[in-house]
Order: structure tokens, then sequence, then C-alpha cells
């Protein structure tokens, strides 16, 4: 089943705005594409507009976490990362309580291109100290993981994608940190976030076919990392195989490399971008042409397994 | 302390760093001690231009906030760092990277207005610092949202880094350009009496965010 990330969003912003008297919603001129148009109409005294500068906003919403209060900021994630220095400088630096939490990630703003197509972010977010870094599998994840990080005191960035949230759970229990297992596998792991766990779902099925038993991890949690679960799940394995929707440097496949590189040497096979995006009419003709559908996937973890 | 006091301090505490930044704490110390004696119990200060931490640290010591020790500590590995962090006395947030200070004033005012909190919010800004994008950003929302307790400053001493502010990059007509966004401008000469006089002036006026340019001319 096809979900939209956003519309998950939307609606749990406003779902949780009803509990929390505290949460304020900040946007940058796109709240009918990031949803929390939604939010604004449930509850308009605490929605702030600042017009097109993301920079402006982040560091408003870093007065608003000062104040008290706790600011949820959304926007594309690409023009999000334009305000990367005020997110370092004042809101993971002074460890304001700032909830970053962008949709358009990844490739799923397919017709917008490059200039849109985000797959930078984590690995930007997930270098600086303070921050937490998350990235919901499905629309069901999406309140969940949003109760928890807006309970958790402390500057988050949680990655969105726009539309296209393949469904993997029903109505999940998920814990920030805990990374959550779907499947026990003995021969191949393989570590997604994102859209990618039902994509990792589909691979192990196929590679079951073929005679391969994977694991699969939704590490929903880049940043801290379950290097607990991801130890256990990976001694027993020959490769550790890294899924995501996002650059293969410095995001989950650097995360789960660099834990595995200094305590559980292991080869490891990073699935990911390298390149940017380019616009396209359909979402998963793009992620066949980077080689991220299942069928590709399979065939590259052939070649090294 | 006199003004020429307040001076010395600062000129001793700096001798050791090769007098980091001292042109601009210079300018900055009538302005930081006007706001910091202004300030009532509500209100918070953002010195936005953050490199001017030695002019806020000697009116911090003047006000029994810092101690002498602590003073002479600056930018010593365990002591006052160089540009000022959440956590000193009366200051909420970092700085040393400009041109954010606005919009954090921003947001504390619309909390405290969501709130129906009191107290002003002033924030004291670089001439070289109106070079940033994120000022004008600002600007434009604390104007478009009416935050007339924001307060906001600007240490005019016509100089940034690497030169004079008017070659490196025109600033003038500063107060139009202000005033073209929606702001209250008044503009005075850069002493503490006049800076004083001008933040109680610019109390009474409401419904728009309100600049104090003061002018150095010394």
């Amino acid at each position: 089943m096809i979900e939209s990330f956003r519309e998950a969003f939307g609606r749990a912003l406003v779902e949780l705005g009803e509990e929390m008297g505290n949460l304020v919603v900040l946007d940058a001129d796109v709240k009918s594409s990031t949803k929390t148009i939604y939010f604004e109409r449930a509850f308009p005294e605490r929605f702030i507009q600042v017009g097109i500068s993301e920079q402006d906003m982040v560091s408003t919403a870093a007065g608003l976490a000062i104040a008290g209060k706790i600011p949820v900021v959304s926007a594309f994630a690409a023009f999000l990362m334009r305000a990367w220095e005020q997110i370092r400088n004042t809101v993971a630096r002074d460890n304001l309580n700032v909830k970053l939490v962008p949709t358009h990630s990844g490739f799923s703003d397919h017709m917008d291109g490059s200039s849109h197509q985000c797959l930078e972010d984590v690995a930007l977010m997930r270098v600086l100290p303070n921050m937490t870094v998350v990235v919901p599998a499905d629309a069901p994840s999406v309140k969940p993981l949003l109760r928890e990080i807006l309970e958790l005191e402390g500057p988050v960035y949680m990655r969105l994608g726009r539309d296209h949230a393949l469904r993997v759970y029903e109505d999940p229990e998920l814990e920030l940190g805990r990374a959550s297992v779907l499947r026990e596998g003995d021969d191949v792991l393989i570590v997604a976030n994102g859209v990618m766990v039902a994509m990792a779902l589909k691979v192990a099925d196929e590679l079951k076919r073929r005679g391969i038993d994977a694991g699969v991890i939704d590490m929903h949690t880049v940043k801290p990392l379950d290097e607990r679960t991801l130890l256990g799940m990976a001694r027993g394995v020959g490769t550790v195989i890294t899924m995501e929707e996002h650059s293969v440097y410095g995001g989950l496949g650097g995360a789960v490399a660099e834990v595995l590189s200094e305590k559980l040497p292991k080869k490891v096979l990073r699935i990911g971008t390298s390149e940017f995006g380019r616009s396209s009419r359909d979402y998963f003709a793009l992620l066949e042409r980077y080689g991220l559908t299942h069928e590709r996937i399979v065939r590259k973890i052939e070649g090294v397994v | 302390m006199s003004e020429v006091g307040s001076m010395v301090k600062l000129r001793e505490m700096l001798s050791p760093v090769s007098n980091f930044h001292l042109d601009s704490s210079e300018t900055c110390l009538g302005i930081v001690a006007a706001v910091l004696r202004r300030k009532g119990k509500e209100d918070v200060v953002i010195l936005s231009k953050g490199h001017s931490a030695p002019a806020f640290y000697v009116m911090l010591h003047e006000l029994g906030l810092l101690s002498e020790e602590e003073l002479y500590s600056f930018a010593d590995i365990d002591g006052l760092p160089s540009h000022v962090i959440r956590g000193l006395p009366l200051i909420e947030v970092s700085s040393g990277s400009l041109g954010q200070g606005l919009s954090v004033a921003n947001g504390i005012a619309l909390a405290k207005r969501m709130d129906g909190e009191g107290g002003r919010i002033y924030v004291i800004l670089g001439d070289g610092e109106l070079d940033e994008g994120q000022i004008w950003e600002a600007a434009m929302t604390a104007s478009h949202h009416g935050l007339d307790n924001v307060i906001a400053i600007v240490d005019r001493n016509y100089f940034q880094l690497t030169g004079k502010t008017e070659e490196i990059l025109n600033k003038e007509p500063i107060a139009d350009k202000w005033r073209a966004f929606g702001w209250e401008v008044v503009e005075v000469p850069n002493r503490e009496g006049e800076i004083e006089r001008a933040l109680r002036e610019v109390e009474k006026i409401r419904g728009k965010p309100k600049v104090i340019i003061a002018r150095w001319e010394r």
C-alpha cells in the first residue's frame, strides 16, 4: 500500500497539537506542500509564517525554544539545508528544543528534479553534536516517532518524504534510538530506513527465493545509532547491507560502516546514491534509474555475497 | 564606573590577547551599558554582534555578575569564551555567527505574545552585520507580525573587519532602509546617555518594531 508521508505528518501534528499546548509550527510559505496547513487551520494562533526565508525561520524557532515553546520547523529538506549554519551555530550548539521536520527528502519530489531532491541531509545533520536524526519508514511510523521527538528535550532532525510511503507497519510501537527488527536472517543483514525499509523487505523475500537468508532492521533513528541491535544482528552474518534514499556518504551507510569497522569488522555494502537526482514524472522510474528498486538491489547483493 | 573606567578595564582585559576585537567592543560599551541598565526583569538582551563579547563582559563585571578573575580569564581555555555563549549571565543565546540575533529575538517576542507575557527584547547589531541577508528577513518578519517589544540597536561605528563599512559594502541610507521595512527609527550619537534617552523614547511607540542607530562620532 502506498500512502503519504506528508499527509501523515500534517494530521499527526494536529493531533499532537491538541495534547501539547506548547507546540508551535513555523512555515516558510510551503504549508500546503508540507501539510502544516492543517495545523494552521486548527491552531492559527500557534502557527507562524515567516515567508520564504528558511534561515530566519530556523533562528526564529530558536527564539521560541528559548522562551519555552516546542517549535516544529517544516520545509522542503533541500531548502532547509540552506539554514545549516543556523542549525549548527544556534540550534545544535545551544542544544535548543527545536524540531526540524522537513518533507520532500530523497527522490520523493520526483517532478521538481535535482534542485529539490535532497540526498545529503542525513549526513549534514548527523555530524552535528546534540542532534538526534530520525528517518521514519512509512506513514504509520510518523505519528509515534513524532510524539517521541516532541517528548525528547533537545534538537531533532526528522526526515520525511513527500508521498510514496510504502506501508511496512500496521500500528507500530517505535522507540527513539531503538532499531526495529523486522526479520531475522543468517546470511546477510539489511539495515534500512525511510522508504527503503519496505524495499528491504521485498529484497529479503527475493533473496530467500534464491537461497539467501536475510535479516532486516528498520534503523529509523540514525543518531544515536542503536549499536547493540546492529552488532547483535550482524554478528552471525557474512555481509551487512545498508539501504537508504540518500547518499552513501555520511548517512545510514556511513554510520553503520563506522560502527562495524571499529567494533565488528565485516563486509559492508552501502546502497544509496552518489549523484544528484533529476526530474521524473514517475517516482519509481527515478528509483530504478539510481539503482534503488528491489530488482537492482538484489543483483548488487548477489554480486558480493 | 565611568565610561572612561570601562574603557580602561576593556583595554586591560584585551591587552594579553592582542586586543581581540577591541575596536568593536569600544564602540559597543555605551550601548551595552545603556541597555543593561535599562533592562527590566522580564527583558531579554541579545548580543547579535557576538564579537563585542568583551564589552558585554566588562558591563557584567560592573553589574557584579562576573568577578574580576573571571573577567581576566577572557579566552583562556577554561575562561570566558571569546564570543558569548548561552548560559553566561544575561546571555540567552550564543552568538559569534553574524545575522541571527534579530530572528531569535523575534522568536522570543512571538512566544511572549502567545503567553501574554510582557518584556522587551533588545538586540545589539553591528553595522557590518547588516550585510547579512538574514537581518532583512528578520526585519520583515518583525514588522509583519508587529513585534513592538523588539528593540534593535545598531552600533554604527563605520568599520567592519577588513575596512571602512562604506568601502566594503555601502550601508547608507541605513535609517531609510529600516523605515522601508516598517520599523520606527531613531538616530542618536553613540553615547550612553543619548542611547538611554532613545530607549525610553521608543518604548512609547506601539505597533511596530524599533531600531536605534547609534552613530559613532569620535
